[in-house]
């Protein structure tokens, strides 16, 4: 029997193909490792971390991790990715939970609740997030009265020196005490908030639709109202579809968290800038960089499936 | 009997799944030309997996079939080859339901056998006419009801002028009453002459049109007869309890 | 659904106790809000920023001189849109234009002639602009009567390539060579500069988003752990570290010297980066069509790319087309982080407005006038999408039945 042609091969076909794509994709990344090579020992870097243990020479403006401008690059990055995971842990709270209103919001049967809370998720959505975030640090909190003229919120004193939490007095002209959070953690946690919030509202108001109408029906003639009905009945079923959504929302909010960048709050990302533009270290910055996201990615998305697992066996 | 009288000849047909489970044992099929075969058999029998081999629309490890003179082997010129004689006809009709009944037709005729849309529109039409779906040409298979889109199917199928029609299970999925419009138009198909290897549960057609019987049961071809032989006076035990389910 | 009558707005709003505190408290908390938005609307904010920018926002830097090339295209594309207009809606009715249309014309003709002269456009430009939308309404309804009937079909097919041909020549217009004079792209800014990279961008990931897409359901190994593991890296990526490595280390990854334009490598970068989210739309249109269909394709003997063109992409794009939508309005609002990687986009020409002193602390005006346009054409997409889909599920795409 004459041998079949390859190209007539339907046993060999899928492997030849296989053979050219990969073939292709090597001489591509070889050319571009050696082109690599070549323009770094031009430029007298080599591939390597040692640098991280030289002293940064520069400040982060706020930061959760003692620092100075006398450590290391290391521990400048540390310092950043503590700013974002200080970020990131935060939102995503406030978020879940204002999302989580307004989904339900729209359910209400208060036709004024129903509607602010359409338009508000109509509104932020089909804006852009970097947009809201210069507006809200540059045109609102960065216009904010001088200390002693701060303005009173429940609970909040918001003042050209920071947001204030719980409890802060006026000493000789400054507020002191307290909660405080600078401006452009403020502003980035409003911004991010807001928006992530819609984006959750509308996964929750999903989930809480994906509910057959009949639970509400018996639910009521139970005897239940509505929020208690809410709460105790349609939720937790609703939990089922809503958790892998939020799964992707967070991971979201957790990407977004770099624009911070933007307003001058010196997260991870905000950080790595500053030390590519110091050492020129821009191959081991940018893999540092897609490494922590990666990995914060991964993070929320185990925590999520053992969230969507604990809500199903629930169930049962 | 010669050979190029053969459509379709299949060897000691074996076949696995990638889990373990046997499939096709053994099974062997002739038919002739202008022979019209039903398979029938118990759910999972594997008729429907030995149909589909007939077309390469399923693999074998074992045995060898050979359609039309062409061996189906691991030629993909082969393959295409076989596929332009044979036309398949599917329980779910699987119409493109993105395109219109006339453009169902005319899409394979176009693109394979590189034929003139306008020659091959006239024959369309008048397939379609054969069929009794003619002034529904324009329309889309959803607007159409499931007796409709199976003839279509069939008339799809036509429109290839393939030398042998497989049928899997055509009117499985339809309501009785469509049952009986679908039937007429593969008996009439039976009536002009094509070979056809029909896999079904309707005993009347088979009763009817059929030249020979085959009863297929775990993958293994148990007994092959002409209808009256295989309905009144059946050889098998295992015939015997099929026919006594469904008799 | 009958629509609610005044009693029953009664009820739901003040039915009961709890209700009617909270209605309202938010009825006081809206009037509130509206009345300081009002009040700083027409008192304190100053709206001479935007008169003065308009052109700079609009088309960020080009030199004055070439101004008339931009003004070509736009006639280009208002004669298109009102020829495609036309056949689109010319064979609705055979007399009058559908009411849909007429408010739509409506609403066309008040904003041409109200914005301009409100933005202190000079008075040429607003000539141009009635023209324009003279051109747009007269081209609707000449195709709509005479084009649509005669020509309608063999018209749509090729329809398309006219659009495409259109937008090279828009390119060509824009970027200039070949006769005309070149224009860097760094000059390029604002509106225009916004609309161009999120369609170019646009155009080049949908072919590469469906090849990862088939790549990923491909029976082949190789084929699909890379584009597995294309897809989750890029979709783990935050854009900005990926913009900042098309900007910073493209240099390192090509041979010497080689430096394409900074646009050009954040137009490669963003378009890698929307590749990966296309791919899982279209992805989920291709997980949407039967096995059968491509049984009974292969069974007619056509080949894996005739089956591939002729019948599984034709539905299962039609099946992504919401989400793909969604990736559009993702993908323009992801245009304005080319702002912080220095070029001029929409947002980043508004922030070196802003950093002229002579419009120092205008952030509010300036970020609302963007809101208000970025806002505008997401929602347009996003009601199209959802218009689209309701036609398509109503239409020849239900699956067949008995």
């Amino acid at each position: 029997m004459t041998a079949l042609p390859w190209w007539r091969d339907s046993r060999k076909v899928g492997w030849l193909v296989q053979a050219a794509v990969g073939l292709g994709l090597l001489l591509v990344v070889a050319l571009l490792l050696s082109n690599l090579e070549h323009n770094l020992t031009r430029a007298g870097l080599r591939l390597t971390l040692g640098w991280l243990n030289q002293p940064a020479g520069f400040d982060i403006a706020e930061t959760l991790l003692p620092y100075r401008a006398s450590d290391s690059y290391g521990r400048a990055l540390l310092a950043g990715l503590v700013n974002t995971l200080r970020v990131v842990g935060i939102g995503l709270v406030l978020a879940t939970g204002l999302g989580v209103v307004a989904g339900a919001a729209s359910f209400s049967t208060n036709p004024l609740l129903r509607g602010l809370s359409r338009t508000y998720v109509e509104v932020v959505r089909n804006i852009p997030l970097l947009l809201q975030l210069v507006f809200w640090y540059f045109a609102v909190f960065l216009t904010l009265p001088p200390a002693n003229q701060a303005l009173q919120l429940p609970g909040l004193q918001l003042a050209k020196s920071g947001v204030y939490l719980l409890g802060a007095r006026l000493v000789n002209g400054e507020l002191v005490g307290g909660w405080r959070l600078s401006l452009e953690l403020a502003a980035l946690l409003t911004g991010l908030v807001i928006y992530s919030a819609a984006f959750i509202a509308e996964v929750v108001r999903g989930g809480i639709a994906s509910v057959p109408k009949g639970q509400w029906e018996a639910a009521e003639s139970l005897g239940l109202k509505p929020l208690a009905t809410l709460r105790l009945v349609v939720l937790p079923q609703a939990l089922r579809v809503i958790v892998p959504g939020l799964n992707s929302q967070y991971i979201s909010l957790a990407k977004n968290s770099s624009l911070a960048v933007a307003i001058g709050y010196p997260d991870l990302y905000a950080v790595a800038e500053t030390t590519l533009n110091q050492t020129g270290r821009g191959i081991e910055v940018f893999l540092l960089l897609m490494a922590v996201y990666l990995g914060l990615d991964l993070c929320i998305s185990v925590l999520m499936n053992g969230l969507e697992r604990l809500v199903s066996l629930k169930d049962r | 009997m010669t050979s190029s009288q053969l459509m379709i000849e299949a060897r000691g047909v074996n076949k696995w799944y990638p889990n373990g489970f046997q499939a096709l044992r053994g099974a062997d099929l002739e038919v002739r030309r202008g022979e019209k075969v039903v398979i029938m058999g118990p759910s999972g029998s594997g008729k429907s997996t030995f149909l589909r081999t007939f077309n390469a629309l399923e693999d074998f490890q074992g045995g060898s079939v050979v359609v039309d003179g062409i061996a189906l082997n691991n030629d993909l010129r082969n393959i295409d080859a076989i596929r332009r004689e044979v036309g398949m006809v599917f329980q779910q009709f699987n119409l493109f339901p993105h395109l219109s009944v006339l453009d169902n037709l005319l899409l394979a005729p176009v693109w394979v056998r590189k034929r003139p849309r306008a020659e091959v529109r006239q024959q369309a039409l008048a397939l379609l006419e054969r069929v009794g779906i003619g002034p529904q040409a324009d329309k889309f298979p959803g607007q159409l009801s499931g007796g409709q889109q199976q003839r279509v199917a069939i008339a799809r199928a036509l429109c290839m002028e393939p030398r042998i029609m497989l049928f899997d299970e055509p009117t499985s999925a339809l309501d009785p009453e469509k049952v009986r419009e679908v039937l007429d138009v593969m008996r009439q198909l039976a009536f002009d002459g094509m070979t056809m290897v029909v896999v079904t549960h309707e005993v009347g057609f088979a009763r009817e049109v059929a030249d020979r019987v085959v009863l297929m049961d775990e993958g293994e071809v148990v007994e092959v007869a002409p209808p009256q032989q295989f309905f009144n006076d059946p050889q098998h035990e295992r015939t015997r309890r099929f026919l006594a389910q469904i008799l | 659904m009958s629509r609610p009558s005044l009693q029953s707005w009664r009820r739901q709003l003040f039915g009961s106790v709890p209700d009617t505190v909270l209605s309202l408290g938010l009825g006081a908390l809206i009037s509130w809000a509206a009345w300081g938005f009002l009040h700083w609307a027409f008192g304190q904010a100053q709206w001479l920023v935007l008169r003065a920018n308009a052109a700079t926002l609009t088309i960020g830097r080009y030199p004055e001189a070439q101004e008339w090339r931009l003004w070509l295209l736009l006639g280009l594309l208002v004669s298109l849109t009102g020829l495609s207009w036309g056949l689109l809606r010319g064979r609705a009715t055979a007399a009058g234009w559908p009411l849909n249309d007429r408010i739509a014309a409506g609403l066309l003709s008040l904003l041409t002639l109200v914005v301009p002269p409100l933005l202190a456009f000079g008075g040429l430009n607003q000539l141009r602009l009635l023209f324009l939308l003279g051109l747009l309404l007269l081209l609707r309804g000449l195709a709509g009567r005479w084009l649509a009937h005669r020509w309608g079909l063999r018209l749509a097919q090729s329809w398309p390539l006219v659009w495409a041909g259109a937008y090279l020549l828009g390119l060509w217009l824009i970027g200039g060579g070949l006769g005309l004079t070149p224009v860097r792209p760094s000059d390029w800014g604002g509106l225009m500069f916004t609309l161009l990279i999120t369609s170019l961008t646009l155009l080049l990931a949908l072919p590469l988003g469906v090849l990862l897409a088939l790549g990923r359901r491909s029976e082949l190994p190789l084929l699909r752990w890379v584009s597995v593991a294309y897809i989750e890296v890029i979709r783990g990526a935050p854009l900005i570290t990926l913009l900042f490595l098309g900007q910073n280390l493209v240099g390192f990854l090509l041979p010497g010297g080689l430096a394409p334009d900074r646009v050009w490598r954040a137009a490669a970068v963003l378009t890698g980066f929307a590749a990966a989210y296309v791919a899982e739309a279209v992805r989920g249109g291709l997980n949407a069509v039967p096995r059968g269909q491509l049984e009974a394709s292969r069974s007619l003997g056509l080949s894996t790319a005739q089956t591939l063109g002729l019948v599984v992409l034709p539905q299962a794009l039609k099946v992504a087309l919401p989400a793909l939508v969604g990736q559009c309005i993702a993908l323009l609002q992801d245009t304005t982080l080319l702002s912080i990687i220095g070029l001029f986009d929409l947002l980043g020409i508004a922030r070196s407005v802003l950093a002229n002193p002579d419009w120092l602390g205008r952030y509010a005006e300036v970020y609302l006038l963007l809101a208000v346009l970025y806002w505008c054409s997401c929602s347009a997409l996003s009601l199209g999408s959802r218009a689209l889909e309701q036609r398509l599920s109503s239409s020849n795409l239900r699956p067949a039945h008995r």
